[in-house]
């Protein structure tokens, strides 16, 4: 291979890849200035009002859609950060505090209430945690209500008529317009950046396969919480500017559940998930619906407000990827076609093992136990994993291996017995949680793959990556390198969910190996792949022990637990019935009898 | 003590409300896994139905049950057929709450543009009249609400566990996939589902009417509770759901009296906080799984 | 110069002139809430504006120019803003009118005033509106508090003595829906109430979209309240209506605040014998001493021509009252300016007994009309119908059995 010379590539030689990149930040910088430009241009008080209004929108659904979209937890009650900055602002108003402090003020206050309302509703998924959210959100409303004294009640609480920049309330569009522009951006910003940098991918996991992410050493909840606090935040911020702009609220309009649902309602128009496609819902929703008010509301009562739920069925059953969905393919140019040339050369044999003398002890399993009600489903189960040493665990179906598996990477609790894993420090530790085992370097893959299907071969790796590397730039250095490894490279700019269940396979084990972990624990790899794919990946096993990697291995297919375990344990019915070389286990009379039955042993 | 008893047979009386309108959404939510947020309009378009049918045929609102359940039931398939369906396989599973809420604004205008804003009242029928037993008074009409209500549910509930029909519909909420694999067509098994929900709102809807003014949005305020029911008593558990409305219409009841009225709705949405939060799998359900695959 | 010329000239300004004033008009807007929840009173509220509009076009005009009503939707707070800066700023009104929700009408008259426009309140009552010291703002009709300070009278003058009983004896429960409409109301009527000696027992919210009121009405009975106030819209002044006879509780009055009890639909589900003796107080109705209210006649003829059948409430007529003054009032000015229109109109003095809604205008603190008053009712044989002031009595008041 000719060396790579690591030159900035030039424009002429910019792939099309880069090349739509670059044309969709343009797009963007247009549409921006135009949102800006436009309002200032006719210099028109209501024209002024729709772009603030748009403005207003664009902010709080792409601040929604950190949570929403990025962390995938449905949320219908983002109005309460909303109330909570507009009340900030107005009750300190009120007492003279600047709204500019006040804006702060919200912000907290609504980080800390979002981070204490999710915090418990974080184990519930899609709908309960959005029905959870609705609750919340009408208990704020009626206690807003009661308590008239703090709030002013039903009848709300206005501003007095302060003019200036100190107070957030002007005469003239111009300055409401720079405030609502800026705000917009800042927010756009913020969550461009999420999107593009480790706490997205990790979001993004989450929402994908909740599990694999934690495998990956993602510290699932510790995001989540902090999406939702930044979210919150910018939500206040803008609910705050919103209240000055109104110099009035009340809590029908502020806590309104309606509200909070068409914020939502904007972003997956727009395309959840997407960083900018709240924006383009904004920008295409909020004229259309004054125009179609004005069009159709005075009509009939009614009218306006059946269409508009009309279009949003339609909108819901045919455009489900919302608008950045049909435009991206224009901008993104990703590589959907699954290219099945063969990337790694196939050997025609499997190599030659020649086991190395493994070394100390690092995993260390003592008389583990688990019932699942009546159902003792592991039996004192025994054993350690020498350094470098490549440990086979088979058994038969349901012999409980998947379940030990879980217990020994933080996925379950046993009632009884100790796992521990000797640390770098030399130091035996014992792990609890996932994230616990990520750190001391265990990592696992699962049996039914679990790809994070909406990102791309190399964001997938990236997310084990991240767990060594905080910084995005390394994380996907590191995340190519290791995608060379595993022979993924040619796909790293696909769809994961376009690869084949080998390469599946594959790419479930580079995001374990891009977390450059000491013990690896590899569940059924082999199942439901091809011969070539097999020999593939007793030779991948093989350089990834030769890195110093020790490897436990749950495998079903003989030919690879004979060529490359130096131990094996059988277990059956929970409990282990033998253990030793690969060949001695073959023939021992018991294992006989687990797999095929009795009438075998004999054979 | 007088009073207190009242308080409490109003609370069953409430509960025995919130058990008719939720008993169908146990169905929907609980086997064909739909978050319908339309579930309330299925209940006003029953109740206006019923007012139609009274008017203009001057016959007794249960008599319109004849053509109010059925038509209920057809528009619970058609919304699965048409609305949900084609939603199944969309990436985030999420976005069927927002086609629901579509609906629901869609019915709600709806109803607005061909009725307009005004209050309708089914005429009674003497269904208004009170009953005394001692202390306690209640009405004609409530008392047979709650009389249907557990027929209802005991009617649902015999259905489920002793009919083929019933099987293939909770073998399909345990798990679609195996199901379709054994032979039993999925489709179909939920558009069924969603319309026989449906059609209990139809029930709920025909015994509210002379109750109960109806408008445009007298939906929204039960949509909520019957989720609160629902969660409380566990999913696809229809003894549970009937458990919940009671648990829940006392709560509403002794708070109102106690507390306060303002503070109702707060007292109900913080108890099912509580087992969102707590026991998210409610009084009876099984285990927590909400996934369509399996 | 040649004659002529003279004469051409002449006759080229007199059509000059003609013609201006042909196709001269003057544009107001008219801000209500034309859809969404709202939208049938605000159509109705609009409709006595319009009303008022025609009546003065055909009498001439205003300072000979025809009024043009340019509609303006305030369906929601951020939408009355925009509606109200697109009347200001794109269709140039010289003032607003408007606005019938208090909510609606806090926001956008802050853009009139900010933007020194006149903003001519007609039928929002919360004190809120008027609270602020704006300059430009001026409310013509009566508010929240004029509405409990009615309520209180008719306690005092009438419904203690009607039934054997002093003011003070009586147990009062205020109940109300928990919007502005039902707490700005049920604030005054405790205030009022405790200002005039009365014992107030239970002050009560709820939420107006309640489907069960049993626990109130059985909270109310156990506590013996005498006279029942209900601030209510009509799905909960239906209810307790009608859970409070099914409870068998029978106070010896109950008054509503305008809202649900003032409309039929109320009356027919309620049943005109259960509703029958039940009080209310609200903007003046149609059955009223027509000697109070001259001109009322002629509104309800001209709105059954217009719209084809009666009203639908009092909002439109206490709107047309409202707007009358104020055009006819500009009538007499030099100019549209703002600064000309405040004057004007701060000018106003109509004395009682002069309007089709019976109170007279005069303009006091913070720009509110102090000479609003509103009128007590009571279903009479399922009819509403004027019993509070005497003055403006149509009928006696009656006791409830």
């Amino acid at each position: 291979m000719t060396e790579q010379t690591s030159t900035k590539p030039t424009a002429a030689t910019l792939s099309p890849t880069a090349k739509r990149s670059t044309g969709a930040a343009i797009a963007l910088m247009v549409l921006l200035a135009a949102i800006f430009i436009t309002p200032v241009a006719i210099n028109d008080e209501f024209v002024y009002h729709i772009f603030i209004t748009i403005c207003i929108f664009a902010g709080l659904s792409t601040a929604w859609n950190i949570v929403g979209g990025y962390a995938g937890q449905l949320s219908l009650g983002h109005a309460i950060f909303y109330g909570i900055g507009a009340y900030a602002g107005i009750m300190l108003t009120n007492l003279g505090v600047s709204p500019w402090i006040g804006m702060f003020a919200g912000a907290g206050i609504a980080a800390t209430v979002a981070v204490l309302i999710s915090y418990p509703c974080f184990r519930l998924h899609g709908p309960f945690f959005a029905l959870a959210t609705i609750a919340f959100l009408e208990v704020f409303h009626q206690l807003a209500l009661h308590f008239k004294g703090f709030t002013g009640g039903a009848t709300g609480m206005m501003i007095p008529l302060n003019i200036g920049w100190e107070w957030m309330v002007f005469r003239e569009r111009l300055p409401a317009l720079i405030i609502a522009f800026g705000m917009m951006c800042f927010i756009l910003a913020v969550a461009w950046w999420i999107r593009t940098h480790r706490l997205g991918f990790q979001l993004v996991a989450t929402r994908e396969r909740e599990s694999a992410a934690r495998a990956a050493g993602v510290g699932t909840v510790k995001v989540r919480l902090i999406a939702v606090a930044i979210s919150a935040a910018l939500t206040a911020m803008m609910g705050t500017f919103h209240g000055m702009y109104l110099t009035f609220i009340e809590p029908e309009s502020a806590f309104s559940l309606t509200f909070s649902i068409q914020i939502a309602m904007f972003a997956l128009i727009g395309g959840l998930g997407s960083v900018f496609g709240p924006l383009l819902g904004a920008v295409l929703l909020v004229p259309i619906t004054e125009f179609a008010r004005g069009a159709l509301g005075a009509e009939a009562i009614g009218l306006h407000g059946f269409v508009y739920g009309a279009v949003l069925v339609l909108v819901v059953i045919f455009i489900p990827n919302g608008l950045m969905g049909l435009i991206s393919p224009w901008f993104k140019g990703r590589d959907t076609s699954s290219k099945q040339a063969a990337a790694v050369e196939a050997p025609t044999e499997a190599r030659a093992f020649t086991p190395p003398e493994p070394g100390e002890e690092v995993v260390r399993v003592k008389n583990l136990n688990k019932h699942f009600g009546g159902l003792h489903v592991t039996n004192d189960v025994s054993f350690t994993l020498r350094e470098g040493e490549i440990l086979g665990l088979i058994g038969p179906n349901g012999a409980g291996k998947t379940t030990l598996f879980n217990m020994i990477s933080g996925f379950l609790d046993a009632d009884s017995g100790t796992v521990e894993i000797k640390g770098l420090d030399g130091k035996w530790h014992s792990p609890k949680s996932p994230a616990d085992f990520a750190t001391l370097g265990v990592g696992r893959t699962f049996q039914i793959v679990q790809p994070f299907a909406a990102m791309t071969v190399e964001e997938n790796i990236m997310v084990g990556a991240f767990h060594r590397y905080p910084n995005v730039e390394d994380a996907r250095a590191a995340a190519r390198r290791t995608a060379e490894k595993m022979g993924l490279a040619p796909y790293l700019n696909a769809e994961a969910s376009s690869l084949t269940i080998g390469g599946l396979k594959r790419l479930e084990v580079a995001r374990v190996m891009a977390m450059e972990p000491r013990v690896l624990l590899l569940d059924e790899v082999m199942a439901g792949i091809n011969q070539a794919d097999v020999r593939r990946a007793i030779n991948l096993m093989l350089s990834i022990r030769d890195e110093g990697v020790s490897i436990i291995a749950i495998e079903h297919v003989m030919q690879a637990v004979m060529s490359l375990s130096d131990h094996v344990i059988v277990l059956s019915s929970g409990e282990v019935i033998a253990e030793g070389k690969p060949k001695s286990v073959v023939e021992d009379p018991q294992v006989i009898e687990a797999y095929l039955g009795k009438e075998f042993t004999h054979a | 003590m007088d009073v207190f008893l009242q308080v409490v047979v109003n609370g069953l009386l409430l509960g025995g409300l919130f058990a008719i309108t939720s008993v169908g959404l146990t169905l929907i939510f609980g086997i064909v896994k739909v978050v319908n947020f339309a579930h309330g309009e299925f209940l006003m378009i029953g109740m206006y139905a019923t007012y139609l049918i009274t008017a203009q045929f001057g016959m007794h609102p249960y008599v319109a049950l004849g053509a109010v359940v059925p038509i209920l039931f057809v528009l619970g398939m058609l919304t699965q057929k048409l609305l949900i369906e084609p939603l199944m396989g969309a990436r985030n599973h999420d976005i069927q709450i927002f086609a629901t809420v579509g609906l629901s604004t869609a019915l709600i205008n709806l109803a607005l543009l061909i009725f307009g804003a005004n209050i309708y009242n089914t005429p009674d029928y003497s269904l208004r009249t009170s009953i005394e037993i001692g202390p306690v008074r209640m009405l004609v009409g409530q008392v047979v609400l709650f009389a249907v209500a557990t027929a209802l549910v005991i009617g649902l509930h015999l259905f489920l566990q002793r009919t083929q029909a019933g099987r293939g519909i909770r073998a399909v909420a345990q798990n679609r996939a195996a199901a379709q694999l054994m032979g039993i067509n999925v489709s179909r098994v939920c558009m069924v589902t969603f319309g026989l929900g449906a059609a209990c709102v139809g029930v709920a809807a025909c015994l509210i009417a002379p109750l109960y003014p109806t408008s445009p949005g007298i939906g929204t305020y039960f949509v909520l509770i019957s989720f609160v029911v629902v969660v409380l008593g566990g999913l696809g558990s229809i003894g549970g759901a009937f458990l919940g409305a009671m648990i829940i219409g006392l709560i509403d009841s002794l708070s109102g009296f106690y507390i306060g009225s303002d503070l109702r709705e707060v007292a109900v949405f913080s108890v099912f906080l509580l087992i969102l939060i707590l026991r998210p799998q409610g009084l009876f359900g099984g285990r927590l799984n909400l996934s369509h695959e399996s | 110069m040649k004659l002529s010329n003279i004469l051409k000239t002449t006759v080229a300004a007199g059509a000059l002139l003609g013609a201006q004033a042909a196709y001269a008009e003057v544009t107001f807007g008219a801000l209500y809430p034309f859809s969404g929840q709202l939208a049938l009173l605000g159509e109705e509220s609009a409709r006595g504006l319009e009303l008022a509009v025609d009546e003065v076009n055909a009498a001439g005009g205003v300072q000979g120019e025809q009024v043009v009503l340019e509609r303006g939707d305030a369906v929601d707070n951020n939408q009355a803003i925009g509606e109200a800066r697109r009347l200001i700023s794109r269709e140039g009104v010289k003032a607003i009118f408007g606005t019938y929700s208090s909510s609606r009408s806090i926001a956008a008259s802050q853009v009139a005033e900010l933007s020194r426009i006149p903003y001519f309140e007609l039928g929002a009552v919360a004190d809120e509106v008027t609270g602020r010291g704006l300059e430009y703002l001026f409310r013509v009709n009566p508010t929240a508090e004029d509405m409990a300070d009615t309520i209180i009278n008719m306690i005092v003058e009438k419904v203690a003595p009607m039934n054997g009983v002093e003011p003070g004896d009586l147990k009062i429960g205020i109940i109300h829906e928990d919007s502005s409409y039902g707490s700005s109301v049920s604030g005054h009527q405790e205030r009022f109430a405790e200002e005039a000696g009365l014992n107030v027992v239970a002050k009560l919210a709820y939420p107006a979209s309640t489907v069960d009121m049993s626990s109130l009405v059985l909270d109310l009975k156990q506590r013996e309240v005498d006279v029942v106030l209900q601030t209510s819209y009509q799905n909960d002044s239906v209810l307790f209506l009608q859970q409070a006879n099914e409870a068998r509780f029978e106070p010896l009055a109950i008054i509503g605040g305008g809202g649900g009890y003032s409309m039929q639909p109320t009356a027919d589900a309620v049943g005109h014998d259960i509703i029958d003796g039940v009080l209310n107080t609200d903007f003046t109705q149609y059955v009223v001493n027509k000697e109070f209210t001259p001109g009322i006649d002629d509104f309800l003829a001209a709105y059954q021509e217009k719209y084809g059948s009666a009203p639908l409430s009092g909002h439109s007529l206490t709107n047309y009252v409202g707007a009358m003054a104020i055009l006819t009032a500009l009538n007499e000015a030099s100019d549209f300016e703002p600064a000309t229109i405040i004057e004007t109109v701060g000018a106003i003095d109509i004395p009682e007994g002069t309007t089709a809604a019976g109170y007279g205008i005069k303009f006091g603190e913070n720009n509110q009309n102090e000479r609003a008053r509103m009128m007590g009712l009571q279903w009479q044989d399922g009819k509403l119908v004027t019993v509070y002031p005497d003055d403006a009595a149509a009928a006696e008041m009656r006791t409830r059995n």
